[in-house]
């Protein structure tokens, strides 16, 4: 997800706060600067060193900060169950703290110093863009990046385990133009993430009988939108696909509400809304908007729903929620793929080895189902489910199995 | 016609929270010549103080009434410990408002978890207008503009104590010579202008929800209403963010107006909507250097 916000350094404010909360969880600060997780026991052959680059830090961290606690939950949850191939996972914590040039530096060191054997993180696609550079070309190490994001991610070495604008659409848009929403407005943050999303997804609309009337792109602090609710209604749009992010999407949702685009029946899809977006929106505007993701906490999923047990158990002061629009299940993906390559390579940690049996892998035990990397993509299908916000909450409406991401098929 | 009302409901609306928060601005910068760069945080505060009554599940209307207090006690405490000794040092004292700014603004932000939390406003029913529904909430913010503009007016123009802020900013020495106070007055100035931030912060929270960013968002162009409207004067600004707040929302619709069959819309951007209000401002500013207003009341 390309989240543009102003990037920040690492205030002494927000160091000590987070150094706490490491040390607190059993963490020991690293000779490289960041963080390692030692596992409770030892093998001969030396631990797999995991490294994990996400945003502790900055406007980021409400993303990072879950996708890191998912790690240790799935790190110790492997541990406990004796390890891959014998060894046990060591994490190793760099922050990232939502600013590009932090992270290019703290990666380097993870990579050179810490010498990781794989890397997870990044959340925004231009810090994915930042550190895939200094992991993947330079570091020699291999790369999974966690979050839903526009696609056209090929990099060799770098898997992406996030849902991609395909699988987000694939069920969803069918689903809308068959509950007679035909006449569409796609307006969306000015960056590339929703030109992308936008890009794909009118395309779809129009292939499937749906109509664009509207498709425009917003500076992301636009905070006024009379004109835009204005066409939308005198234009007679009957669903608005939003791909405006914070802070101008309260602004937007709020005049769309106002002007009674819901009251007459239009209907409005948010395909990166999950249990968060409860914060931020008020009950009456987020009632009813539609959302595709691979997880909803209300899933029929036992595996999910232990997971979410296991989470609490783990943090129960967790100021974030495990939910899908965080990347949080991504990096969940991301380590049972990690996981079951190395089992399938033998204990080889080698990029090369691990990257050849991660081709066309599959593994059956993630939030909302399994999921199996697609031979020559480096991206993965997965269950994607079609829901509506009721109540704070996400009824789930329809469910597409192993969808596929329809991405780098060329390559 | 019901366009037109929306339209001019519309830039109305929007023009005043831009005067909200130029209002604060204006009589701190205009009264006493201090650029305030933490006058954002100011907001941000206002709109914090609402929060936390939501958070304790008290009424937010409460929450609104307190703020401006709370900012202004705030602001006063900021006055006594670091403005108050940099008066003679305009650039040193401006440089300082940015850094409490920042402090104020992260530490709201660890405060929220660096999350966006939506606030209801108090009335949610919409009201008509000429037969067209129109946001209740955001006329009570037009109608609370237009009394605390024309309050402020009158208080500094027509009261013994506005006069007396007056003078203890025009000629301080005199004003000590006939025994005014300056010190007292600056504080209260500085505190009044904080008063000013935060009620604006409290009242359009709920248009746009709380986070850390929330008054840097308006910093900007706030400080363009200034530049545009005449700083030293305190009708200046005023009338600055009234235009530039009109502007925000006024070249967004001019986009979607049919001229000779052609819409600007289908070929120029929003983005490109947001640029020209600078572009505009500039120009003005090029042939009035020293803004829309140079000799006000004030």
């Amino acid at each position: 997800m390309a989240d543009v916000t102003a990037a920040r350094g690492i205030t002494r404010r927000r160091f000590l706060a987070g150094s706490t909360a490491l040390a607190a969880a059993g963490w020991v600060s690293g000779s490289s600067g960041g963080w390692m997780l030692e596992p409770a026991w030892a093998a001969d052959s030396g631990p797999i060193k995991f490294g994990i680059a996400t945003d502790m830090t900055g406007p980021i961290a409400p993303a990072g900060i879950p996708t890191w606690q998912v790690m240790q939950l799935a790190a110790k949850k492997i541990n406990d169950a004796g390890g891959v191939a014998g060894r046990p996972i060591k994490l190793f914590l760099v922050d990232t703290a939502s600013d590009e040039k932090v992270a290019v530096g703290n990666v380097t060191q993870l990579i050179e110093q810490s010498r990781a054997d794989v890397v997870m993180g990044g959340i925004t696609s231009s810090m994915r863009a930042a550190i895939k550079n200094p992991i993947v070309n330079r570091g020699k190490t291999l790369y999974m990046y966690p979050q839903l994001y526009e696609g056209q991610e090929c990099t060799p070495y770098l898997f992406c385990t996030g849902p991609t604008p395909a699988q987000q659409c694939a069920k969803l848009i069918p689903y809308l133009i068959s509950n007679g929403h035909k006449r569409f407005a796609l307006p969306g943050g000015n960056f590339l993430w929703p030109q992308l999303l936008i890009k794909y997804a009118s395309n779809l609309i129009e292939t499937r009988g749906g109509e664009v009337v509207l498709k425009e792109f917003y500076p992301l602090d636009q905070l006024e939108y009379s004109a835009t609710v204005a066409k939308i209604k005198s234009e007679k749009v009957d669903c608005v696909f939003n791909m405006i992010i914070p802070p101008g999407l309260q602004a937007f949702s709020k005049q769309l509400y106002e002007s009674g685009f819901q009251k007459n029946g239009g209907v409005v899809t948010c395909v990166f809304f999950d249990e968060n977006s409860a914060t931020y929106l008020p009950d009456r505007e987020l009632q009813g908007i539609y959302s595709c993701l691979d997880y909803y906490k209300s899933v029929e999923d036992p595996v999910g729903a232990q997971l979410q047990k296991e989470f609490r158990e783990m943090f129960p002061s967790a100021q974030y929620q495990f939910t899908a629009g965080t990347g949080a299940t991504g990096a969940y993906r991301a380590m049972k793929f990690y996981q079951a390559a190395v089992l399938k390579t033998g204990g080889d940690l080698r990029r090369e080895a691990v990257a050849a049996a991660m081709d066309g892998i599959e593994i059956t035990e993630a939030p909302g189902g399994g999921a199996k990397m697609i031979a020559g993509t480096r991206h993965c299908a997965m269950n994607m489910y079609v829901a509506a916000a009721e109540n704070k909450s996400y009824k789930i409406l329809d469910k597409a199995e192993m969808v596929d991401p329809e991405e780098c098929r060329t390559k | 016609m019901e366009v037109v009302i929306k339209l001019l409901f519309d830039i109305l609306a929007f023009s005043s929270i831009m005067v909200l928060v130029v209002l604060g601005l204006a009589v701190i910068a205009s009264m006493m010549g201090i650029f305030n760069l933490g006058h954002g945080e100011f907001v941000l505060m206002g709109a914090y103080v609402v929060f936390v009554f939501k958070q304790l599940g008290l009424p937010i209307w409460i929450g609104m009434t307190v703020a401006p207090f709370a900012v202004a006690a705030l602001g006063a405490a900021i006055e006594v410990t670091f403005i108050r000794r940099l008066y003679e040092a305009p650039i040193t004292a401006m440089l300082s408002t940015f850094a409490i700014g920042l402090t104020i603004r992260e530490i709201v932000r660890v405060l929220i978890h660096g999350q966006y939390y939506a606030i209801e406003e108090p009335v949610t029913t919409p009201i008509a207008l000429f037969g067209v529904d129109v946001s209740a909430w955001r006329a009570i913010i037009i109608l609370l503009t237009v009394m605390l503009m024309t309050g402020c007016f009158l208080f500094l123009t027509r009261t013994s104590f506005g006069l007396q802020i007056r003078g203890a900013l025009e000629n301080p020495s005199l004003a000590r010579g006939c025994g005014v106070s300056t010190s007292r007055i600056y504080a209260f100035t500085f505190a009044f202008g904080a008063a000013l931030a935060g009620l604006a912060g409290a009242l359009m929270v709920p248009l746009f929800s709380l986070s850390a960013d929330l008054g840097v968002h308006f910093l900007v162009q706030a400080f363009l209403s200034v530049m545009l409207g005449g700083v030293g004067t305190f009708e200046g600004p005023i009338l600055g963010s009234a235009v530039v707040g009109a502007m925000v929302p006024g070249f967004q619709w001019l986009r979607e107006i049919p001229l000779f069959g052609f819409t600007i819309g289908d070929v120029v951007q929003p983005i490109v909507a947001e640029v020209l209000v600078f572009i505009v401002a500039l120009v003005i500013v090029k042939f009035r250097p020293s803004g829309l207003l140079t000799k006000g009341r004030i």
